[in-house]
Order: structure tokens, then sequence, then C-alpha cells
């Protein structure tokens, strides 16, 4: 993203003009644009004209347009293509390209003047690459969190990207990587007969069938040529994943595939233990792929809340969730790190999203590591559903002492809510 | 309007046929006369049915109605006989069809009779077999008649594919036979068993080599076996190559997917279920260990190998509970190798005693599990225990052999009356290209010629054959290992996991459930938002935990503590489970069904030494407590 202008007061309220370059700019945009927000963009409007005699004539016209926020929406349409795709036995596979499959349409009411458009009327925009937006917000609304996904989001040469094939016997899922985003390109299900001991042509016919259909897959939804691509990762349990980089190989160098062959020292292949898509944590957490990825957000996400988990585990005093537990411990000031969704700051109630970034505010000025997790990662998202993470790191006998109080304390709270 | 309609009925060929050859075609009729026609035909269609129901044309019927004057109730009649008539003549014609399918195929029956076995039962099996698939549409023909004869109904069309009568009413016999055979002594009852343990004890070697001993393998097979796996310098892994079928398993000496064998000990029909150790399988274990009435565990008795697999993340361990989690409670346990700590008993009792507490820790009455020294290899202590091998075992063992323990393995009680649940474990074309599907019934009995729903889908199948052990059966009931062939359906439609049932008592599917979790030895604690994986039958869902309702007491089922902030150790919990992605997950509340599943924790590394070890599963028992 290309931050084109910005002018902001000291009272938090201002613009921003914005011109993103990819789909995850989109989704930083999403992530961005509130409820009575105003955004201006450039507009396609049907106008019509009616004539002194009654005809009625209407063109297009491309206007800039801004709007008060309604409503936002945004999808990851080439997810919901798969997912659609999930169920049936063939490899058919949908036939949007998957270059720009994001998409974000913000809908208001139009409030500045045009010549064209009637103030307070209706208008749905949709966001598109290398289209420019200006954000304005109201007294308060560019608070550090929204700055700091404007800053981070503009970052240049932040594109690295990770592909993975997370597969098992007859299904394979196609996954990119990007700093915020896991975006599920594909799913392929071929059913393969199982052995029988009698004849096992069968399972191994269904086997080639099930590689043949995947590579087709791997050729058209992951840009394995791409510079921005770091690594591909084959991900399996089993030994699957070795008879599927050897069948991308062999079916590359029978091909004459240069572009796929030049690209063999990307290819990692990591152990798991499922083959569905939420095994990708385990992919972050790998050796193989945390040595590689190490300084990237989402593999940072991954190890801390690895580390969150342990923590949960080994001492239960230390790692505390769910919001109420998280404000008890912010009073004390007894955050070491704080793992948050950014699913909470799109917040439609302004009054919580206010709640959440003071909790992220008073946990920096302590020192305390800030971690904003994005709801995006496929491999984060079903973690994520609880709203908030603590990870209290400083273990001081006296601050742990504290925290026994404080745990009680709040467990008389948790409890009071739960009456109530 | 009614013209409009029928416009578009009207066979053109008919019509063209009409004009060329009888000059009483439509044309020549006035549009009063036309339009009485139509009318007639209408109301004619209306009582008689469809051209496919009532097997008369158009043409048919506009010829009589012209032929009476368009008198609608005088054609009806000459109309209905005239489809007794031809009903009668296509049955004779069918008969005959029959007769001649009957005769080739008893003398195929004959031909393969004169190498093999008396041809008495498969004849009588084919025979009912046509029979049952032929007659039921014309039946419902005739119904159909009677009915529209009485003029009772205008519009209804009864539906085409109606159960037959006919199997419903051998249904009571069949049930019936069945009982019989489950309550009766002298009959071998049948009991499935999943042959489970830790990688490399010996597991599908012990049933190559049982396999032998009791004849079901000839020399033949077994010498081509030994030469083929020396070639390939894994002969010590000859035995197993009975059950490791693929060229992948074969290669690398390793099971990786159920295999399925049967055989018949003096009073048992046992059926086999060889599962994989290794624990990435751990998802075909499940499905093999959800097929099985009872467990053969085998231990490894050399030093370091019981230890390895009995340790802290070891199969041993994990299989043993799940096995139990999926409902088995009698147990065998055979230990294994022990030719490699030259028969010693010490190692012997040392093994029992290590391994009894953990038995009942797990839930297995002691006397339901039973210890058996063999050594799979040599083939010591499978049936018998002569020969000069057996000599070290023979001077402190005097107790059953293996085959003994298995002939005393009892049946669970079996569920007859409850509707039919069938989970697929596997589907496939057989040889003739029909398409089958393996697997085990749950609850209820299927018949030959039964019209079952596949579930998840909105599709149907017709039961074509049952076969068992490639024997033609004419039912299955509850508790047999059976594979079905299906026909007038897409095999697109049934995938591995898939439910069948019957049209009439769909099995509910669900998104989410409130489950009674029961939490093993795990490190790290569940919260809610933690991804699972949930494994039922042959089905593997991913899905994630909403909620967590409770801790429980493990024993009383008191609650503890309401929301509690995680899941520690050893505690029973209220959870609420939500599938991802929306994938439906079919499972049947009835008690035939062990209403259990199973759900594993995603992997969480822990040591990372080996990329064995690395993933540490964590599995849970269930017990699902509500539905829908």
């Amino acid at each position: 993203m290309k931050l084109l202008g910005k002018h902001l007061d000291k009272d938090g309220s201002g613009y921003v003009t914005l011109r993103p370059d990819d789909d995850e700019d989109i989704w930083h945009l999403y992530n961005l644009i509130q409820e009575g927000d105003r955004v201006r963009a450039s507009a396609v409007r049907r106008v019509q004209n009616v004539s002194a005699t009654g005809s009625i004539e209407s063109h297009r016209v491309r206007l800039n347009l801004t709007l008060a926020v309604a409503r936002v929406t945004w999808s990851p349409s080439t997810a919901a293509a798969g997912e659609a795709a999930s169920f049936s036995t063939d490899a058919s596979t949908s036939t949007s390209a998957p270059a720009h499959a994001a998409t974000l349409h913000i809908s208001g009411r139009v409030t500045s003047e045009n010549p064209h458009v009637k103030m307070g009327a209706f208008h749905t925009l949709d966001v598109e690459v290398n289209r420019d937006v200006r954000i304005e917000k109201d007294e308060g609304g560019w608070d550090s969190i929204a700055l700091g996904r404007v800053e981070e989001s503009c970052v240049p040469g932040r594109g690295a990207e990770v592909a993975a094939i997370v597969c098992g016997e007859g299904t394979a899922t196609f996954c990119l990587l990007s700093q915020h985003m896991t975006m599920v390109m594909h799913r392929l299900e071929v059913s393969i007969p199982r052995k029988i001991a009698a004849n096992s042509g069968a399972h191994e016919k269904g086997l080639t069938r099930f590689y043949s259909a995947l590579f087709t897959s791997f050729l058209r939804h992951i840009p394995y040529s791409s510079p921005t691509i770091r690594a591909i990762v084959i991900a399996s349990p089993g030994w699957v994943r070795d008879a599927v980089f050897d069948y991308i190989m062999a079916e590359a160098t029978r091909t004459g595939n240069k572009a796929l062959l030049s690209t063999r020292n990307k290819f990692i292949k990591v152990h798991v233990t499922s083959p569905h898509v939420h095994s990708l944590v385990e992919v972050l957490k790998s050796p193989e792929i945390a040595s590689q990825l190490k300084e990237t957000k989402f593999a940072r996400e991954g190890i801390m809340l690895d580390k969150f988990f342990k923590m949960l585990g080994a001492d239960e005093m230390r790692a505390w969730y769910g919001p109420v537990h998280v404000a008890l411990a912010a009073d004390r000031g007894a955050i070491g790190t704080l793992l948050i969704s950014d699913d909470l700051f799109r917040a439609s109630d302004p009054i919580m999203r206010k709640k959440y970034v003071q909790l992220v505010e008073d946990a920096r000025q302590k020192n305390a590591e800030v971690l904003i997790f994005s709801s995006m990662h496929e491999s984060g998202q079903p973690i994520l559903t609880f709203p908030l993470d603590v990870e209290v790191v400083e273990a001081e006998e006296r601050e742990a002492k504290e925290e026994e109080e404080r745990r009680k304390q709040a467990e008389e709270n948790g409890e009071d809510v739960n009456a109530g | 309007m009614s013209r409009h309609r029928d416009v578009r009925n009207i066979n053109v060929a008919d019509e063209l046929d009409d004009g060329a050859v009888s000059d009483g075609g439509e044309e020549d009729l006035s549009p009063q006369e036309y339009e009485q026609l139509m009318s007639g035909l209408d109301h004619i269609r209306a009582t008689v049915g469809s051209q496919e129901q009532s097997g008369l044309s158009d043409k048919e019927i506009k010829d009589t109605l012209y032929h009476y004057f368009f008198n609608v109730e005088q054609s009806i009649n000459y109309l209905l006989e005239a489809q007794t008539r031809k009903i009668a003549a296509r049955e004779r014609k069918a008969a005959k069809e029959r007769e001649k399918a009957e005769k080739l195929a008893q003398q195929k029956k004959a031909a393969e009779a004169s190498a093999k076995l008396p041809p008495a039962k498969p004849k009588k099996a084919t025979g009912a077999k046509l029979s049952g698939a032929s007659t039921p549409v014309r039946s419902t023909d005739i119904r159909q008649l009677d009915l529209a004869g009485l003029n009772l109904d205008d519009e209804t069309v009864l539906p085409i594919d109606e159960p037959p009568p006919k199997i419903t009413v051998a249904r009571e016999k069949v049930l019936e036979e069945a009982r019989k055979q489950l309550e009766g002594n002298a009959d071998k009852k049948t009991v499935s068993l999943v042959v489970i343990g830790h990688v490399d004890a010996g597991k599908s070697t012990l049933m190559g080599r049982l396999l032998y001993e009791l004849g079901r393998v000839d020399d033949k097979t077994r010498k081509a076996h030994e030469r083929a796996s020396s070639k390939i310098g894994k002969s010590s892994f000859s035995w197993a190559w009975e059950l490791d079928g693929t060229t992948e398993e074969r290669e690398r000496g390793i099971t990786m997917d159920i295999a399925l064998q049967s055989f018949a000990t003096p009073r048992r029909q046992i059926t086999i279920l060889d599962a994989p150790g290794h624990r990435d399988f751990i998802p075909n274990m499940i499905s093999g260990a959800s097929q099985a009435d009872c467990a053969l565990l085998v231990v490894d008795a050399a030093v370091g190998e019981f230890e390895a697999g009995f340790e802290r993340g070891g199969q041993t361990r994990e299989h043993l509970l799940l096995v139990r989690s999926l409902g088995v409670s009698q147990v065998v346990i055979a230990i294994n190798k022990l030719d490699q700590v030259q028969w010693s008993q010490a190692r012997y009792k040392e093994i029992c005693k290590l391994l009894r507490p953990f038995l009942i820790q797990s839930g297995f009455h002691p006397s339901k599990t039973k210890f058996v020294p063999v050594g799979a290899m040599a083939g010591v202590n499978l049936v018998a225990r002569d020969g000069d091998e057996a000599q070290a075992l023979n001077a402190w063992y005097s107790g059953p052999t293996l085959c003994d323990l298995l002939d005393e393995l009892e049946p669970p009680t079996r569920d007859l009356d409850a509707p039919l649940r069938f989970p697929v474990a596997n589907v496939f074309r057989t040889p003739s290209s029909v398409i089958a599907v393996s697997g085990r019934v749950c609850g209820g009995l299927v018949q030959v010629g039964e019209r079952l729903r596949i579930v998840p889908g909105d599709e149907t199948a017709v039961v074509k054959a049952i076969e068992s052990e490639e024997e033609r059966l004419e039912w299955a009931a509850a508790g047999s290992n059976v594979t079905l062939h299906l026909t007038a359906v897409d095999p697109r439609h049934i995938t591995i996991g898939s439910v069948l049932c019957p049209p009439t008592d769909v099995v509910p599917l669900v998104t989410s459930f409130t489950a009674r979790i029961i939490v093993f030895d795990i490190q790290v604690p569940i919260t809610a938002g933690t991804s699972v994986e949930l494994f039922h039958h042959s089905r593997d869902v991913p899905a994630s935990i909403s909620k967590l309702l409770a801790t429980l007491d493990r024993a009383s089922g008191t609650v503890l503590r309401k929301n509690p902030r995680s899941g520690e150790k050893h505690v029973g919990r209220g959870a609420n489970y939500t599938s991802q992605h929306n994938r439906f997950w079919p499972y049947s509340p009835s008690t035939t069904d062990p209403l259990r599943a199973i759900l594993c924790q995603q992997g969480n590394g822990e040591d990372s030494h080996s990329s064995w070890r690395r993933d540490n599963r964590s599995r849970y028992r269930n017990r699902i407590e509500l539905s829908l």
C-alpha cells in the first residue's frame, strides 16, 4: 500500500489517502474502515437524465464519491469457491482467476455534493487494487491501532509469501500465507478406494488420479515462479508429502517445466499430524519453517500462541485469557505479552473498540509486548474465537503472590458475571 | 390450457405415423372433436397414470377414444383390460428371461462347483434375488391399476419406488432367522477383532502366520511372498505381506491401512481387522477399531521395545485407550517375540505385571483381559505348541494357545430392532465394475433389494447383493462385516465415511453439539477455540471447541465448576463443539451405535528431536449427550 496523503489533527480526526497494491492491502483497508467513517473513492454510477419531452437517457459516469460508511463487507472469494468444491469428488476447479480475489464493498450514503448524484443517496463502493481511497475519521478515530496498521501496511517490500499444500491421502488444500492473511486457494478431494487384501490395483490407481489432480491444481493455484514466494511447503502426515513432491518434480521434468524445476530448492517438506488446514499451525512451528520465516509476522504469531498454551499447561497462573481476566491483569500492570485478535478492533461498537485500544495502549506504556493477531490466518482462526490472550511473562515471586490473590478475585468476578 | 400441455407430450413419430398409415389422423378431426379427444385423453391419463406407469401410449388412448366416439368411461374400461393383458404378457416374457438367466447361472455355478463347493446354496440365492428385484415394479402397477379402476383418486400418482411389498413380508422372517442365528448355539458365532499395538510389534506378521496355520493361506502364496520379500531385502516381513497388500506398504515394511481377513476357529467365525501401528495412521486404526467387537493387543517382548511402546506417547498405551473409548471391552494380549528373550518367563511376567494396572485403569475388566505368550515368526503357541521351537515355552507354560483364547471371545449383544446404520469404510468397484461399499452393520439389518439413503447427501442406492467372505448372503444383521454391492447410484455420492440408512429413518446431521468429554493424558490444556479433529467410524472432521460448559466429576458426573477457564488433566468436562467449514457430521443417537467419537487435539510439538515424536496428540473420549 502507498500512503499518498495524510492530514491529522491533534484530536485524532482527519484523513489518510491510500492506494492498495494487492489483496492484503484490501484486507488492511477492511480493518481500517469503520462504520461512521467517510470514505472517498472513485465509483461508477449509472446516471439517468429525464429530458423535457420525458425520454430517459441513462449513461455510466465515473466519478469520485464520498460515503458515510454504513456497512463494510469483505470476502476472500477463492476460499469461498474452494469451499463449494470441497465435497465433490472430481478435481474440477473454479474458473475465477486467483490473482485478485479478495473484494471489499463499502456501502453508505453519499455525503458530498456532486453534479450527478444527490446527497443522501445510497451507493456501494467496490474497492479495487490501484485505486486511491481516502478515509476520513472523526475525532479520536485515528487511534494508535489504526495508525499502526497504516504504517505497517505501507512498509515496502514486505511481500514475502509462503505457499503451502496441506495434504493427506485423497485430500489437499492449497494455501497462500502472507503477513496478515492465509488464503485458501483451493481444496481438492479425490476419493481413493482403500486397500483390499485381494486387489491393491484400485488403491494405486486412485492414488495416481489424486496426484495428477493435485499437480494440475498446483500449477493453477500456486504462483511458484513468483519471486515473492519464499517457500513452498508440502505438509502431510505419513509419507504423502514425499510422494507428492516426487510426483511434482517428475511431472515437471516430463513436461519440461523449467520454471518449476528451478524452484526445486524452495520446496520444504514438513510433517504434520492431520491433513486439515488447521495443521498449518504445526507447519509454522516446525523447525524447518521457523528458521526460514523467523522474522515474519505469522511465524511469530504461531510461536507466541504455542508459548501461551504451553504456559497455560505448565503454570496456569501466568497465562490468562478472556476479557474479564485480562482486564483485571491489565489493571495491575501484570501483562508481559498481550496477544489480541484484530477481530476485536473491527467491532462496530465504538465504545468496545475504544476499550480494547485503551488496553493495548496501557500495555505498551508498561513496556509489554503487544501482538495483534490476524483473524485472517486460517491457522489461527479457531484459536482466536476467544477474545483475548494474555501472557504474563514477568514472574517475580512477589507478583506471583499478588496474582494468586487476583486470581481468586477474578474467579469471584467471573462467577458474578455468570450469575448475573 | 390442457391442449397446450399435451401438445408437448405428443410423440411426433406417432403423429406422423398416424398421418401416413391411417386416414383417421388428428388432422381430419373437427375442432370440437379434437377438443373432446384431448380432454378425454386428460381424463384417462388421470385415471390410468402416466405412460411409464400404465404402459399405455397416448396414441393407444386416442385410438380407443376415437373408437368409442369419445366416451371416456367405455374407453377406460377397454384400456384397463388391454393393460392387464399387456402386463400378463410382459410378465410371461420376464419369467422366461428369468428362467434363462437362472439356467445360465446354474450352468456357471455348476462349472465352478465341479472345482469347489456343492452349488445348492448359491443357486437358491440367485433365484430369490432375481424375483426380488424384478417383481416389485410390476406389483405396484397392478395395485395402482386396481385403485385406478375404482376411480377413487383423480390426481394422486403413487410413487414408483415404494419399498417392494415382497421384501417387507420377508423382513419378519429374516429378523426371526437372524435372531435364531445370534442366539442359537448350533451355528458359529461371528466376532470381529481388531489387532492393535505399537509399530513393529508384529501385528501383521502374527496375523499372517495365524492365517497360514489355520489353513487360510496356501503354501503357494506363502512361498511367493517369501521369495518376493527376500528379493527386496525384507524377508522378515514375508508373513505380513498377506495383509499388507499395497506396494508402498511392502516397500516400507509397515502397515498403513486396515486389512480385513477372516478365519474360523472351532466355535467362532472371526473377522480380523489388522490395524496400522504407526501414529500417523491413527485415523485408519480408529476406522478399523470402530468396526470391531474385541481387540487383540500385540506387545513386543524384546528388551527396550516393549518399554518404547508402553511409555508415554507409545502406541500400546494409546491404542488401548482408543479401543476402550470406542466400546471394546474384551482384549486378548499376545506377548510376541518372546523368542528374542529366550522364552524367558520372567520377562513375560514382568510385562504382564506392567500392563495389568494400566488395563484396569483404562477400564478393562480383569476377567475380560487374557494374556498369552506367542512367537509369531516361528508360529509358536498360535494354534499349537508342538515342535522344537516351542520346547522352551512348554517348560513353563501350559495355558491356552492364542487360538483357544480367540475361540472363547463372546460377541456383544446385537440390536436387530434398531434402524439400519451402515457406516461406509471403503468404496470401490468390484472386478465386474459394480459399485461396492464395505463396512460393518452397526444396527438393524440389511437385505438384498432394499433401497438405502446415503447420508450426508440426498441420494439413494439399491442393495444388489451382499457379500461376506466371498459368499453371497440374502441379508446381513448388526455386527457383521460385509460388502454391499449397490446399483442405481453414482459412485461420487458415496464417500468413505458416509452412512447408509433406511430412507424412513435417516441419521440426523449436525454441525454443532454438546458432548461430555473425558480428557486423557494431555500436555496442553484445552480452551475454548482449541482445534480438534473428530473421528467417528471412518469419518474425520476438523472441529473446534466453542465453549467449555462445566467441569464434571469423572465418577459421579456432578458439576464441579461452571464455565471453567481451561480443561485440566484427567477431568471429565462438558463442552460444546462446532464443526469447521460447515461440514456435516452424521451420527445416530441410538443405543446400537456406540455414541462415541474420538477427539484429537492438534499436535503440539514438544520434543522435536525425532520427527515421529514431534506430534504429541492427545485424545479425549467423548460421549454425546445432546444432539441438534
